[in-house]
């Protein structure tokens, strides 16, 4: 968290333009996108036109800007771009579970993990004859 | 500051007490202007809303009895929503004000009792060698010997929680007038004495600390990095879990809902399912006549939120910046007399954080008593995840400027350095945390 230098293409663009670090460059970038984020609910129409913004290109917009938010703020607030490897590690540890989560929860209506695929549900008929 | 730790007496502790009634003396300045002032004020303006419009009603329906004119009707029925539109604003302008004067009188209460009790406990605790051994870090000449408070704390949070049913129910009780046991609170009580305790005397080990005798990983797979910072990453992936369960319920029951989405989409008939977003944004969907009220006022205040807490983010990394910095120049102009030296600026940057976290939290409150008399209420499934996901994001906003007002009482008496800037930059990694579970909270709840 506002540490050490760290380097790569978006460092090389914003660290340092117009006197600034990349830490004020991420901030702007963040409420530029969270701007982005509101407005694309907000219109019907992109502004000036009459080309719709359809409800997927809002769940895209949503998506694609949530992500760009959560990387913004885990590289470069939360600096694990210039932090030792290990703390990366760290934060990728629960992604395995969270995916199970939404995947074998979220994402499985109406049954949930009782509807998994065969492959991956234990041999109920099995345990339940023995 | 002399050795390998700062010089503290017990005097200093005062301070915080001193900073307790201040806020205590805010809070109820607060509640006093906005609760009751203006929100009786404006209880008046919604007081007058109704009756206009029942008299609006009663012509309207007298118009329809006695066969008047179609233009005479459709004038008067114009006139009924209108003046119903005006009593809703006029409804929902007075639970703004008294919200916020209610939640900000809460809020300070809180953080007076906290910073108050715990400067008051070592205040009072002995002083002198003795004491000075219990610290949590020694100097450059002693060994790190870990500190018990958090084991204190879990303790208390344990004893809390076993009497959180009892303490549920008779503050429920208390506030609706009924018959209750005082002695039903003991539990959780103790609990939070246990709490305070623990707080006090982390922050007594913590206070001296200037950065000697940070502990360091001697094994796999974080060797050689601060201990502090593996544990707290550690923390923060078990939040991660926390946050990711309340997620995956929010999905689970949102496949099932046939919401305005869905409907639009093709996918169902008709909405069967209400969410906190039909109510917020513009165009959302209705279902008996709820919803469907949203605009750029009733979206405004998340999205002021979300602009908060980013910018919380950056003043937090400007403090620890501030802090960490060794040719550190005062700006001119007004900003050099906001932070007229580095320790202030360190100070005030930490102050706006903890400003920006506080109005993130009154400015929820206030959305929530809008949306529970705009009909969303817990007794949904989509008010009940609703409010326990953005619910339990608000308590780690909240838990975050209690451990914030510690930050800001060091950073005004020992002050912040780059030696002991960890504790601005591990906070920070929570608040930042906090941040990222808004990211994904904002738009799954209140855009989608």
């Amino acid at each position: 968290m506002g540490e050490h230098k760290t380097s790569g293409i978006f460092e090389s663009i914003f660290d340092g333009l117009g006197g600034r670090d990349i830490y004020f460059w991420n901030f702007i970038i963040l409420m530029v996108f969270t701007l982005f984020e509101v407005a694309a609910v907000f219109f019907e129409t992109i502004p000036g036109t009459d080309i719709e913004i359809t409800l997927y290109a809002v769940w895209a917009i949503l998506i694609g800007v949530g992500i760009v938010k959560g990387y913004g703020i885990a590289a470069y607030f939360m600096h694990l771009k210039g932090d030792p490897r290990i703390y990366t590690r760290t934060a990728l540890f629960p992604v395995l579970f969270v995916l199970l989560m939404l995947w074998g929860i979220g994402l499985s209506n109406p049954g949930a993990v009782q509807n998994l695929p065969d492959w991956c549900t234990p041999n109920w008929d099995f345990a339940v004859e023995r | 500051m002399s050795g390998g730790e700062a010089h503290v007496e017990n005097s200093i502790w005062m301070r915080a007490v001193l900073i307790g009634g201040v806020f205590l003396a805010i809070g109820i300045l607060a509640f006093a202007t906005m609760g009751v002032g203006v929100a009786n004020v404006k209880h008046h303006d919604y007081e007058e809303a109704i009756l206009e419009y029942e008299d609006a009603k009663y012509a309207y329906e007298d118009a329809k009895a006695s066969n008047a004119s179609d233009a005479e009707i459709a004038t008067l029925k114009e006139a009924k929503e209108e003046a119903h539109h005006h009593e809703v604003e006029a409804h929902l302008s007075y639970l703004t004000w008294r919200t916020a004067g209610i939640t900000i009188l809460l809020m300070c209460i809180t953080y007076a009792a906290f910073i108050g009790l715990g400067g008051f406990l070592n205040s009072i605790a002995p002083s002198g060698d003795d004491a000075h051994d219990n610290h949590g870090y020694g100097g450059d000449d002693h060994e790190h010997h870990g500190s018990g408070s958090p084991i204190i704390f879990a303790l208390g949070i344990m004893l809390f929680l076993m009497g959180f049913p009892s303490f549920q129910s008779v503050l429920g009780n208390m506030l609706s007038g009924t018959d209750f046991a005082l002695g039903d609170l003991g539990v959780s009580m103790l609990g939070l004495v246990v709490i305070t305790a623990g707080v006090a005397n982390w922050w007594r080990e913590d206070l001296p600390f200037i950065g000697n005798g940070e502990q360091i990983a001697t094994s796999a797979p974080f060797e050689g990095q601060h201990i502090r910072k593996a544990g707290l990453w550690v923390f923060i992936m078990s939040e991660v879990m926390v946050f990711a369960t309340f997620f995956s319920s929010y999905l689970r029951m949102r496949t099932e809902w046939c919401t305005d989405w869905q409907v639009q989409a093709g996918n169902c008939a008709e909405v069967n399912m209400l969410t906190a977003s039909d109510f917020l944004r513009p165009n959302g969907g209705t279902l008996d006549g709820l919803g469907g009220q949203g605009d750029f006022m009733t979206l405004l205040p998340g999205a002021i939120n979300t602009f908060a807490l980013i910018i919380s983010s950056y003043t937090i990394v400007l403090a620890l910046k501030t802090a960490n910095s060794k040719d550190w120049t005062a700006p001119t102009g007004m900003m050099g007399k906001i932070m007229p030296d580095q320790k202030t600026a360190v100070r005030n940057y930490l102050i706006a954080t903890f400003l920006l976290g506080s109005m993130f939290i009154v400015l929820k409150l206030i959305e929530w008593s809008h949306l529970v008399a705009e009909g969303f209420t817990i007794g949904t499934q989509a008010g009940s995840i609703f409010y326990i996901s953005t619910g339990a994001h608000g308590l780690h906003v909240f838990i975050g400027l209690l451990v914030m007002l510690y930050l800001i009482f060091k950073a005004d008496t020992v002050g912040y350095d780059e030696k002991n800037g960890q504790g601005i930059e591990y906070f920070g990694l929570y608040w930042h945390f906090v941040d990222l579970a808004w990211v994904v909270i904002f738009p799954a709840f209140y855009l989608y």
